[in-house]
């Protein structure tokens, strides 16, 4: 009985995963990006020139088998809060807009598919 | 510190949210993004922070293109590399406005900031199973093609901005450093 209910609940778990995916285009993430240790690898390059960067040409996109206007910069400024302190502001905000083949879950347990779709998408 | 984004998907999207197209605007020589009230959470800490207090940010921010586009061909073969991609590329600035507050209401800031000395592109892009395409397939999401040449270096270098001041605390966006700006190895 008990592992009848386990397995109930797995399989639970599994369809409300599954209907959180249909309908949606997963975008897919760049196989390489950065190495910052400890931590491993982020699916992201960081363009630019100097130290610190990946070289002027590096893919500023966050999205594989993307075709996308894309726009990015890095920039500073200031903020203050409700209470009156002021902070050093850094962002680095991306906006894509476009086609991009992702993946949609095609078989029993989620297996996936390519599909293509349009999309814009910011990165924070 | 404070760190706002959305969160790295489960699959490795890194801090995107999907957000409607008409939020985007671009014409001629700029781009224009309008988000208010987008669901984040305040890492406090980048990278592997632990906090994730519950938050929204909204702002405004206007991406402008400036000189010669240049070119770009995939250079590598090797998938893990950064430089698989086509596309065509402007040098750009971007300046903007933003607001963030915890969904507590704990805390609220607003700011505004410049990119100015800063790298910073825009142009189109294709990437992965696209990067073969022949460029004509994008040429239309961006008009007003000026020409090939590239840019000059003065334009490329990553970051000269000197007006960080290394005696306030930091909030940012994403990628922080605190006195040396934009980035290091933590």
């Amino acid at each position: 009985m008990t592992k009848g209910i386990k397995i109930a609940g797995a399989l639970c778990i599994l369809f409300l995963c599954s209907l959180r995916l249909t309908g949606q285009v997963l975008p897919v993430p760049l196989p390489g990006g950065d190495i910052i240790q400890p931590f491993g690898l982020f699916n992201q390059f960081f363009p630019g020139v100097g130290a610190g960067f990946d070289g002027l040409n590096a893919d500023p996109h966050g999205i594989n088998n993307s075709r996308t206007f894309v726009a990015m910069g890095y920039t500073a400024g200031t903020a203050t809060d409700s209470s009156g302190k002021t902070y050093n502001v850094i962002t680095d905000i991306r906006v894509y807009q476009g086609d991009y083949i992702g993946a949609v879950p095609t078989y029993g347990a989620g297996g996936t598919t390519s599909a293509k779709a349009h999309g814009t998408f910011v990165e924070i | 510190m404070h760190d706002f984004n959305p969160g790295i998907t489960p699959n490795g999207v890194f801090w995107i949210v999907q957000i409607p197209d008409d939020a985007v605007q671009i014409t001629g020589d700029t781009l224009t993004i309008h988000l208010q009230n987008i669901a984040v959470i305040d890492q406090l800490h980048f990278p592997g922070g632990t906090g994730n207090a519950p938050a929204t940010v909204s702002f405004d921010i206007t991406y402008t293109k400036s000189g010669m586009p240049r070119r770009v061909r995939p250079t590598s073969s090797d998938p893990l590399s950064p430089f698989t991609w086509a596309g065509k590329m402007w040098m750009a600035t971007n300046t903007g406005t933003f607001s963030a507050a915890y969904n507590d209401g704990s805390f609220a800031a607003t700011g505004s900031f410049s990119s100015s000395g800063n790298f910073g592109e825009m142009g189109t892009e294709r990437n992965g199973s696209f990067a073969a395409e022949n460029d004509d397939a994008v040429a239309k999401l961006l008009p007003s093609e000026q020409g090939q040449t590239g840019v000059g270096v003065s334009q490329l270098v990553g970051n000269k901005n000197a007006e960080l001041r290394s005696d306030l605390p930091l909030l940012k966006g994403r990628v922080p450093i605190k006195g040396s700006p934009l980035r290091t190895a933590p």
